[in-house]
Formats: structure tokens, sequence, C-alpha cells
């Protein structure tokens, strides 16, 4: 096991290797360069030179690149991954700083998905054929096939505008530092937003687990054998029928760190994906360069736990 | 009675019906693409949904086709006016014509997606097919290659591209949607060149001298396009949504132009006082992605040669 996840470490980095060159090259060929935006009338073209010697922006193409992922793994550096363009801060600091109001968000939004796609999915594959299942199945089609932009902004108008419960933006009212009712209250609109297209999505995975499950020899053995249909089901079916659900898990680690951006935008919620977009809207290039950079390494770290986790759940897997 | 003992006779040049019909295997030969049809018709949801692209197609070629660049129109006097029999959804914020913009965005969202697919399916097949046939050395570079694409956060790279090389430009936006997309189709490609490149109709061409370029074009692609043609089915509603969430972002397309992400974009400004401006698009855009996925679901289903059915059903 251990061996195995040494391997898959070593495979990453080649893969992260390839990523970091092809997000920098975009960054690179683009149109316009990065001192660009000091041009003005009251800047002599001296400083501009001296900016793009300070930045090393003459230095050939490969040089530059080389400077810049030697600095970018320094993590514990704060400066290893630049300085804003915007607010001249550290981009570790913003980052570190964004950082808890996304995993405060995903990390609510996948609890709720677990909480309710779980049963659901159970509920519709016991039922199968049934009203229940169709009722279920269809909605759950309808979750799947909505985009987050779309029903976010239902949301926002049903919940915000419409009955006016909930609050339309950001996390927290003025003047209400850190108190935990007033986050939970910006919360609900936001996470529900993401929870409904993660139940769908959840939902439907684990229907067709379960079905897989209980069409198994052994569930016919544990019926044949008298047991009570809810130790069958609870016990015999549901545990096998979590397993390929684990590996869902993993998968989601990109999801936690970039995948609730347009959410966040949506929501005005001050998290790293609305960092990004209002970043690469003003040609933030140190903080678009580093908030990618980690959205890649979200995915190559969730199919790595994926992985780990599928061989801990279930033990006819071996390394 | 046995069909063995007594074997038809077949007359040349008479009518099947004045033959022993009893005796006769009457089921007609059916070619793949008639059983593709049998089976593609049977799935209901698959047949609806493809009424519902083909509606959804007409709408968006024939009401611009008509009404030109009306859709553009903007007076102060229609703000916010209501529904009427030359505008059946009313008038937007700034007075113009809701049907006729959504007409105009659904065709935009449909070349965006459809050209985006387009990139998608021509540099999967190159790098599948090539990855596929050629094998070794070649298919590890460009297999791993295929993984660096598949590690990088999408999203964030497709918005990268549009705001960097021209936010608002429609080919920038299908070329990033396009360069993007494509390591699905390229596996699925090579999964298929993997195994046909052994078989044993691929071996007799190459007996009988074909070309590499013969053998890879007329022998193995075509067998290989079945999986292809639901991944671009797929590709076209996955397209469409992706567009659609960049000019709700601001970074895709944007006035005087329209699409679906960007009438969405506007609706949601104008919330408070026309809060029903943001369902038309949003329902033609579900409408797009429920009627592909099960459109493709039924193609995916037709297109297999394993699933026979039954000359009696």
């Amino acid at each position: 096991m251990v061996s195995y996840i040494a391997r898959r470490i070593l495979q990453a980095i080649p893969i992260l290797l390839g990523m970091s060159i092809i997000v920098f090259a975009i960054v690179h060929i683009a149109p316009g360069s990065p001192v660009d935006r000091f041009r003005s009338p009251r800047v002599s073209a001296d400083q501009i030179a001296s900016l793009i010697q300070r930045y090393g922006l003459n230095k050939p193409l490969i040089e530059q690149y080389i400077a810049w992922i030697t600095s970018f793994v320094q993590v514990w550096r704060p400066d290893s991954w630049g300085y804003s363009f915007l607010d001249g801060q550290p981009v570790i600091k913003t980052f570190l700083a964004r950082a808890p109001a996304t995993l405060l968000l995903t990390g609510c939004a996948l609890l709720a998905t677990i909480v309710f796609a779980i049963p659901i999915g159970v509920l519709a594959a016991v039922k199968q054929y049934s009203w229940t299942d169709k009722i279920i199945n269809t909605l759950a089609t309808i979750g799947y096939a909505m985009p987050s932009f779309l029903l976010g902004t239902y949301i926002l108008f049903i919940g915000g505008v419409y009955l006016g419960w909930f609050p339309l933006f950001g996390m927290q009212t003025l003047g209400h530092k850190n108190d935990y009712l007033d986050i939970g209250w910006h919360l609900v609109l936001p996470v529900t937003s993401l929870a409904i297209q993660g139940i769908a999505a959840w939902a439907r995975y684990m229907r067709a687990s379960m079905l897989d499950v209980l069409h198994q020899d052994y569930i016919r053995t544990a019926r044949a054998k008298g047991l009570p249909g809810r130790t069958v089901i609870g016990k015999h079916a549901l545990r096998n029928a979590l397993i390929p659900i684990v590996t869902l898990l993993g998968l989601t680690v990109p999801t936690l760190i970039a995948g609730a951006a347009i959410t966040e935008f949506i929501f005005t919620w001050p998290g790293l994906g609305q960092t990004f977009i209002s970043s690469v809207g003003t040609r933030d290039y140190p903080m678009v360069l580093a908030l990618t950079m980690v959205g890649g390494f979200a995915v190559i770290l969730g199919n790595l736990i994926a992985d780990v986790l599928y061989g801990v759940v279930d033990p006819r897997i071996k390394y | 009675m046995d069909r063995a003992e007594k074997a038809p006779t077949y007359v040349i040049g008479k009518r099947p019906a004045e033959l022993d019909t009893e005796d006769i295997d009457l089921t007609p030969v059916r070619t793949y693409w008639q059983l593709v049809r049998t089976r593609f018709v049977r799935h209901r949801m698959a047949l609806i949904s493809l009424f519902v692209l083909l509606a959804l197609l007409i709408f968006a070629i024939v009401v611009p086709l008509l009404t030109g660049n009306e859709y553009t129109h903007a007076q102060l006097k229609t703000i916010g006016a209501p529904a009427s029999l030359s505008a059946p959804l009313g008038y937007d914020e700034i007075g113009q014509n809701v049907f006729l913009r959504l007409a105009k965005a659904t065709q935009t969202s449909l070349i965006i997606g459809g050209a985006a697919v387009t990139i998608i399916v021509v540099v999967g097949v190159l790098v599948g097919s090539i990855a596929g046939y050629v094998g070794g050395a070649v298919d590890n570079v460009l297999m791993r290659f295929v993984d660096v694409v598949l590690s990088l956060p999408v999203l964030f790279i497709i918005l990268m591209i549009v705001s960097f090389f021209g936010t608002g430009n429609v080919t920038v936006v299908v070329i990033a949607i396009g360069i993007t997309g494509w390591t699905l189709a390229a596996r699925l490609i090579r999964a298929e060149f993997l195994s046909l490149r052994e078989a044993d109709f691929v071996q007799a061409a190459r007996a009988l001298g074909a070309s590499h370029l013969r053998i890879v074009l007329r022998h193995i692609l075509p067998s290989a396009m079945a999986p292809l043609i639901v991944a671009a089915a797929l590709g076209v509603a996955d397209s469409v949504v992706t567009e659609a969430a960049l000019s709700f972002l601001g970074f895709g397309i944007s006035r005087p132009d329209v699409s679906l992400g960007n009438m969405l974009n506007n609706a949601q400004d104008y919330f408070v006082r026309q809060p029903f401006l943001v369902l038309p698009p949003g329902i033609i855009l579900v409408l797009i992605v429920l009627s592909a996925s099960f459109f493709g679901d039924g193609l995916r289903d037709a297109l297999d040669p394993r699933q026979r059915i039954e000359a009696s059903e």
C-alpha cells in the first residue's frame, strides 16, 4: 500500500510539471505584456524597462519558466507565489485568507449531499420501478441537467428576492464579524444550490450501485436464509454499495477547492473561485497562475485519494 | 413442417408471393443502419428528445432567418412591455424583443456548441488514432499528454484563455472549449483502434497491400465511429453549457450579440423589476442538455451491435 502510494505520487510529478508548462505557456503566449498595466503617461519608458528587468521579462521563456516554477514550489516562503498585481499582497497570503470560505461552503455542501443522497439512492433502488423510484429518477435527471449558474440564479431569485428570507450576497452582514449564526444564514442559499446538484449526481450513482449489489448472489443467500429485509438492505447490501461511492468522495476533492467558482460568483461568496474569476478579469497573472496550479493539484490529489480509498474500503483490491 | 426437409424453391423472376411463402424466411435482411434505426425508435425518450432537438434547431434557424437583425432593435417605449402577438415573451430591460433574442441566442449557442465539438472530434480522432495505430513510444507520449490535459482545471483554463485572448470573441470561445475537451474522444478512439488494429479484416487489408492511411481511413475509422458519435452528441450539450457559463460570468458573448448565457447574465441584473426574464434562456438550456443526454443514451444503445433485436419484435 505504502509503495503504491509512493509510486502514484512519483507518477503525479511529471503530470504536475506538464500542467505547469501549459498554464505558464497560456499566460505568456497571451497578447500583451504583464507590465502593460503600468504604462501611463506618468510612467517613463525607463521605469517600464526597469520593471521588465526586475520581473525578468526580457529573459528567454525557458529561464523565466524555471525561475517561476522553482520559486512556486517553495510554498513555505511567503513570496514564493509572487505578489498580486492588484493589491501588492503576497499571493499566498490572499490564498490562505480566501481558502477557508471556500472550504466552509463546499464542505457544508458535501455534507448535505452525503446526508441526503445516500438514503434517496437506496430508497430508489429498493423500490425499483415504483412511483417513488420514477419521481426520484426524474428529479435527479433534471437536477443533473441543470447547469450550476442556472440553479444558483433561480435559487437566489426564489430565496433572496421572491421570498426575501435569505441575504442576497456575501458571507457576513456588515458589522457582524465572526457571528456564526450570521454566516450560517448566508450559507443557506449557496449550499442549497451546490447540494441540489451534488444530490442529483450522487443519488443516481447510489441507486445504480445499490441495484448492482442487490442482484448479487450473496444477497439472495442472505434473503434465503431468512434474514429480515432491513438487515439484508442495511448490512449486506448497503455496505457493499457504498464502495464505489467512496471513490466519488476522492473525486470531489477538486470540486471542494475549485468547483464552486460559479456558485461563489453568483452569491458573491468571498472564496477562491470568486477570487479567480475577478483576477482573471483584471489579468492579475500571479494570482491566476497560482490558483490554476492549485486547481490542477486538487484534480491530481483527488484521483490519488480516490484510488487509495478504493483499496482501503474494498479488501478484495490488492496493490 | 421441418424447413430442412423441404427446402423452398426460388424461381428467378417470380415474385415471392407466388412461392410457397410459409416455408420461406421472409424476415428481410437488414443493414446495420436499419437495425440502428429500429433500436433507436424503440427508445421512447430518445425519440422524443430527437424531436425536441429538431424543434429547437428549426426554431434557431427559421426565426432569425425571417426577422433578420430585428432582435437588436431596442426602443424606450417597449422597455419591460408585456407579451403580445409580435413578442410572445414580452420585451426585456432595454426594450428588445425577448422571443427574437431567444431564437438568435439558441442559434449562437448551438453554432458554438457544434463548432467546439468539431474541434473536439478532429483533435480527438487525430490523437487517438495515431496513438492507437502506431502504438509503442508514440502512444505512450500522447497518452501522458492526455493525462496532463485531463488534470487541468478545465473551467479555470477556459476562463484564462478567453479572458487573455479576447473576451467576447466567438472564435476564441470555441477554440478554448475545443482544445480543453478532446481528451475523452481521443481515449475512446484509441481504445477502438487498439482492438481493431489486430482484427481480421484489418489484417486482410494489410495483406492486400493497403497503405497505412487507407487502412486507417477506410477500414478502422468507420468501425470506430460509434462511441465517437455518442460522445459528440453529449459534447454539443456540454459545450453549449460551458459557453453559457462563460457568457454568464461576463467573459463570453455580450451585447449586441446574444447567447443563452448572456441573456441570463443580463436577466440577473434586472431580477427585481423583471424576474421572469431568467426563465426563457434557462428552459431552452435545460431542454438542450436533457434531450442531448437522452438522445446520446438512445444512440449508444442503438449503435451497439451487440444489442440484438429479434425479428419478431
